[in-house]
């Protein structure tokens, strides 16, 4: 019988979670020595599709056909000895394992006695990891080698252990440049021994510089798949985020009001060259009283990172932070706060609720200090604070006692609101804030931030929801990569300019031609 | 989600569990002593309950700690290394009389506890390891100052070990007092508030500002001082201070106590009614038994018994 | 430019200070016990006062010679003994054992080595290979377990170093593994205990045992001495009362408490040990008890019980006597001359009663 054309043939698969369906109907072809990209922003179902080749999840409907044969895979392991590797962002092997063990991992050579052959196994472990630029003494422990040496290693097993397939989860997100070329080379050296490769990434630099062909994920759908050199990087982005090109909305589909004036000139944040290793490099932003200012970007573009930094949470290796015109000292949460920095944190069932504890603890978390004198807490004082609250943001809760775990969503982010509100800040960092919570609820959220605004306070505004983002931003700050790469203010702030931005073209329109690839 | 599918639970079984979660450790007490005062001869006496008081103070005391440092989603195995600590120290400062040797025992058992919160708070060791190095060096330290048991004969220790006001012993006021205090901090307190919403959710606290390394570190100061008074209250009683054994497996009571009086492992909420109760209702066990002359391992096994009702009643409710 | 290297500036600098502070109070020695004037240094004339005694060799129990065992006769005097102790001398038994040696090894003229395992076996199998190597002619080793010497033992016997246990027997054939096994019977200290409480209770009424630690042989051995005794000579002295006090003090104590009000009609009380003895003591003076209410027997001799004796408190304590240095020293002397000794050697333990105990208070340890 003649090897069938294609590698990897899914057909029709799909995956529900209780209240939640993250893969709906997808299909995929994989031929050997292809380099198919698989994007989509958060929740589209990239790593529900992962899970369920490498045998982590089960399909609720749908085939998988694999050289041929249909297959069910029980475990990665399973699917790993069948030949679809994975690598994954955190590197999965064994710290304290030599190179050389964790490359042969399960399938050491052994000698003539069934005992381990030490000498050889380090010696094709030389050979194997040299392939790959990589030249360490394999008898080290894993450990001692730098995140991307750890990364090659983490390849080279994934390759030895004869794969047809390789699937690489976000694999440059902790690499240096020199080592991302190293590996862009691997990937074309698999290429070529007709090995498929499945690249998932954020970063559009790297689909175009490695990959063919491309399939994109929006809400657990394959909403586009063909060529990647067919699709412009403007039209990658607006298929990503499901917008259309040339479509101009200020106003209408979101309760901001839109039009705050900044009330004052002098900035009340100004973070300049904000830099965290591998993640954000050299990001300025400013805040006028009154203003909201947008941070737009795709998903790890370094906008929560850009908030974290200037919040104290992310350690920052360089850059400086001044609150109405005062420096910061970087790197602490608790100094950032008494200047008067607030952020609502994106993950706001780990982050940002105290669960276990009542609406009226977690409103007055941060402002318990204030409300205490010698350390005794002045209940009088919280339940005016927290009844203030409660009524301004009209926060639905059986009683100030119950647990805010109990709460919807909605109300959960207005009681973190309602936390930072307390403490009378001049600057709301809110990453977020209106994920995952109902229609009603999103929109009171939206009009407070709104009000806030007119209040005076600085708003930095994350959110991946675009009408959102620019129906409620007076400027939008685009990052990408960790870097900025561009700023909208007034009439520029649309949609359009928003994703053209992103894509890589220069705000005022003008279309640049694209080197797509390079190789 | 995860609350509706539990509201829709059987409601009898539900309600059941969660009576036994809130009420179980006051039943059992309660239940102890109806069964002791039908069968047990002689129990129902003011010299009795004041046997089992006396007997059971020391580790209230130490479970206060305990509960304090389980709130944070911590553990302190230290706690018996540092009453075997305090029993040598009072026992070596004794001869300049007992207020200064309680003020050396007070600075060694504040160096365990900062060494035991710097290790969790700062450098970020996991608190059953962090603890456990003190559990096994605390009690070398305290054979070293002292290397045998040696009695003392001091008068403002022994009253401290028997004396009483008004027929209560002071070992069951100071208890008392203690339990009475700890409680109040944890309802009242900034710092309280602070140390629950740290065991609760330790990335939001940091997030919203909270000084969460001083408030552990503080937590396991507190703990390693309340174990102090514990071992030297064990020590004023006994009129002897005893290194090798004192405070053997106390961390172990402690935790007993604490978990049994309802307190999550998992950190968050803090029970000190319930913990008090938690080392009555181990102690009557313990008493019932002795009482009775049953085989010293029933005690150990009626223990498992009571632990593992007090797990199975706790299911559901730690982790989120 | 905003730095952020603020780690660990919290509280480092308090914890620092107090550690050196407690550090401080210890190093510069300025402890003062309450007892130092009071309490000092056993003399060691009342060691020398109280050696121990063999018990006769009953005829026919087997022996042991050099040409038996193997090796060859050298003077005792200018030898190397080397001695390992399996405890830290943390209690008066070990303290007294460890001394009682060095004490016979210096009248005696003897080169001594010595070691500790601190209670970890893996130690006390190096330290006897330690000493061993070190050049010790012979052995006197207190065993901290009787199984798995054989290491020891092999590397004892290809020098030839003839080998004396004291106190605990190791598994390994008498007479060719090693010489001699010196050490008290335990479960005759539990009959003369019964003779003690018999006398005591004029053999009659209810007694209770507070036990040793579970699970220990000195525990198994001395409870079924006192309760073979008290069956056989006193028919109307009932145990109605056995519960472990741990060989501690506090455990003792806390035990004794609850005894007292559960069965007040309690006439007596045996202990396995001194330290729970003066725990039940604690106990009986807390609840208001007069010297002498509730008959309290206890074994090991130390110098506290013994002072109870005095004060009436304990009506007797067996000894468990720890001064094995003359026996042992003893019977290393006469086997390399070459002349025979006995493979177990039992040794008679005095004891203390109110005729005895205030004259005989310095030989208690």
């Amino acid at each position: 019988m003649a090897p069938p054309a294609e590698v990897l043939a899914v057909r029709g698969l799909s995956k529900s979670f209780p209240g939640v369906r993250a893969l709906d109907d997808v299909d995929l072809t994989l031929h050997p020595g292809e380099v198919h990209a698989l994007i989509g922003e958060n929740g589209a179902g990239k790593s529900t599709l992962i899970k369920l080749l490498t045998g982590v999840y089960r399909p609720d409907a749908g085939d998988i056909v694999f050289q041929g044969d249909k297959v069910s895979f029980a475990t990665p392991l399973e699917a790993q000895k069948a030949g679809i590797s994975t690598i994954y962002q955190e590197v999965n092997l064994i710290p304290l394992l030599s190179v050389a063990r964790n490359l042969f991992l399960g399938r050491e050579p052994r000698n003539r006695f069934g005992l381990l052959d030490s000498a050889r196994m380090n010696r094709e472990a030389e050979q194997a990891l040299g392939a790959y630029g990589v030249r360490v003494d394999v008898r080290r422990p894993l450990r001692a080698l730098g995140v991307g040496a750890q990364q090659m290693v983490a390849l080279a097993r994934a390759v030895a252990s004869e794969a047809r397939i390789v699937i690489m989860d976000e694999p440059t997100s902790s690499l240096e440049p020199r080592e991302v070329e190293t590996l862009f080379s691997v990937i074309r050296r698999l290429r070529d021994e007709g090995i498929a490769v499945v690249y998932v990434s954020h970063r559009l630099d790297e689909l175009y510089a490695v990959c063919d062909t491309v399939t994109v994920l929006r809400d657990g759908r394959r909403v586009h798949h063909g060529r990647l050199a067919d699709l412009d990087r403007l039209s990658l982005v607006s298929t990503m985020l499901g917008r259309e090109l040339g479509e101009v909305r200020r106003e209408g589909l979101t309760k901001f009001t839109g039009g705050h004036h900044a009330t004052d000139s002098r900035p009340v944040l100004e973070a300049r060259g904000l830099t965290v290793p591998h993640t954000l490099h050299e990001v300025s932003v400013s805040i006028r009283p009154g203003e909201v200012v947008g941070l737009g970007g795709l998903l790890g573009s370094g906008r929560t990172e850009t908030a974290k930094a200037v919040s104290g949470a992310l350690p920052t290796s360089s850059g400086s932070i001044t609150v109405a015109g005062i420096p910061l000292r970087g790197g602490s949460t608790p100094a950032a706060i008494r200047a008067g920095i607030s952020l609502l944190p994106e993950d706001r069932k780990s982050e940002g609720i105290v669960p276990g504890l009542s609406v009226r603890e977690n409103i007055s978390l941060a402002v318990l200090p204030r409300l205490s004198r010698f350390g005794l807490v002045s209940e009088a004082r919280v339940d005016s604070i927290v009844d203030t609250f409660v009524e301004r943001l009209r926060i639905k809760a059986s009683s100030p006692r119950q647990k805010v775990g109990e709460l919807s969503g909605g109300n959960q982010q207005k009681v973190l609101l309602a936390r930072w509100l307390a403490m009378n800040p001049k600057v709301l960092l809110l990453d977020e804030p209106t994920r995952g919570i109902d229609v009603g609820a999103k929109a009171e959220v939206q009009k407070l931030v709104d009000e806030l605004a007119a209040d005076g306070l600085g708003v930095l505004l994350i959110s991946s929801d675009l009408e959102e983002l620019i129906e409620g931003s007076d400027r939008v700050v685009v990052l990408k990569d960790g870097a900025v790469v561009g700023e909208l203010t007034g009439d520029e702030v649309t949609e359009d300019k928003l994703m053209r931005t992103i894509a890589g073209h220069s705000p005022d329109g003008d279309a640049v031609e694209e080197a797509a690839t390079d190789g | 989600m995860a609350e509706a599918a539990l509201r829709t639970a059987p409601l009898d079984k539900a309600r059941a569990l969660q009576w036994l979660q809130k009420y179980g450790v006051y039943a059992g007490v309660a239940l102890l002593l109806v069964v002791n005062i039908a069968i047990t001869p002689h129990f129902l006496s003011a010299e009795n309950f004041r046997t089992q008081a006396v007997q059971v103070a020391p580790v209230i005391i130490v479970a206060l700690g305990m509960a304090l440092v389980i709130g944070t989603e911590g553990v302190d195995l230290s706690v018996g290394a540092v009453m075997a600590l305090a029993a040598s120290v009072t026992a070596l400062y004794l001869g300049y009389g007992l207020v200064p040797a309680l003020l050396v025992v007070a600075v060694f058992a504040a160096a365990v506890g900062l060494a035991n919160g710097a290790l969790v708070a700062l450098v970020g060791v996991q608190p059953i390891v962090a603890t456990l190095a003190l559990m096994v060096g605390g009690r070398g330290v305290a054979l070293v100052l002292l290397p045998q048991l040696q009695d003392l004969r001091n008068p403002q220790l022994a009253s401290l070990g028997s004396g009483d006001v008004l027929g209560i012993p002071y070992l069951i006021l100071i208890a008392a007092g203690l339990a009475l205090l700890v409680a109040f901090v944890v309802r009242r307190t900034t710092f309280g508030r602070q140390l629950l919403a740290i065991g609760d959710s330790r990335p939001a606290a940091q997030l919203a500002g909270l000084p969460v390394r001083r408030v552990l570190i503080l937590v396991y100061v507190i703990c390693a001082l309340l174990a102090a008074v514990a071992g030297v209250l064990a020590t004023a009683r006994l009129q002897a201070s005893d290194p090798t054994s004192l405070g053997n497996l106390m961390e172990l009571s402690a935790i007993t106590a604490v978990v049994v009086g309802g307190t999550p492992l998992t950190g968050g909420r803090v029970n000190i009614a319930g913990t008090v109760a938690g080392a009555v209702l181990i102690q009557l066990l313990t008493a019932t038994l002795i009482k009775h002359d049953l085989p010293p391992s029933w005690t150990q096994i009626a223990q498992a018994v009571v632990i593992v009702a007090a797990v199975y009643a706790a299911r559901g409710r730690g982790k989120r | 430019m905003q730095r952020t290297t603020h780690r660990s500036r919290l509280l480092a600098r308090p914890v620092v200070v107090a550690l050196a502070a407690a550090v401080a109070l210890t190093a510069t020695s300025c402890a003062k016990s309450e007892d130092d004037a009071s309490d000092g240094k056993k003399s060691p004339a009342a060691a020398a006062d109280s050696e121990q005694k063999v018990v006769t060799p009953k005829p026919g129990s087997k022996t042991c010679t050099i040409d038996a065992y193997g090796g060859e006769k050298i003077d005792l005097k200018g030898a190397t003994v080397g001695f390992s102790q399996s405890e830290k001398e943390a209690n008066p038994f070990r303290i007294a054992e460890t001394q009682s040696i060095k004490d016979e090894a210096e009248k005696r003229g003897v080169e001594l080595l010595t070691a500790n395992a601190q209670s970890q076996f893996s130690k006390q199998i190096s330290d006897v290979q330690d000493l061993l190597a070190k050049g010790a002619d012979l052995l006197v080793i207190a065993p901290l377990n009787s199984d798995g010497w054989d290491p020891v033992l092999q590397a004892a016997a290809a020098k030839k170093v003839p080998i004396v246990t004291i106190d605990r027997k190791i598994n390994a054939t008498a007479c060719k593994d090693y010489v001699s096994f010196i050490a008290s019977d335990f479960v005759e200290q539990g009959r003369r205990a019964a003779d003690q409480m018999i006398e005591a209770t004029d053999g009659k009424g209810e007694v209770a045992i507070l036990l040793g630690s579970a699970g220990n042989n000195v525990t198994t051995e001395r409870t079924k001495g006192f309760k073979e005794r008290v069956a056989e000579k006193a028919p109307g002295l009932k145990v109605v009362f056995e519960q472990t006090g741990d060989f501690t003090r506090e455990k003792g104590q806390q035990v004794t408490e609850q005894l007292i009000q559960s069965k007040p009609g309690i006439k007596g009380i045996y202990a396995e040990n001194d330290e729970m003895g003066l725990g039940a003591v604690a106990a009986l003076k807390g609840a208001g008890k007069k010297a002498g209410d509730i008959r309290i027997v206890t074994v090991d001799g130390t110098r506290n019980a013994v002072q109870g004796v005095v004060d009436g408190w304990i009506s007797g304590v067996i000894e468990s006597n720890p001064r094995f240095g003359p026996l042992a020293f003893q019977t290393l002397d006469t086997f390399t001359q070459g002349k025979e000794v006995p493979q177990d050697v039992v040794i008679q333990d005095s004891a203390y009663d109110a005729d005895n105990a205030e004259q005989d208070l310095g030989k208690a340890y």
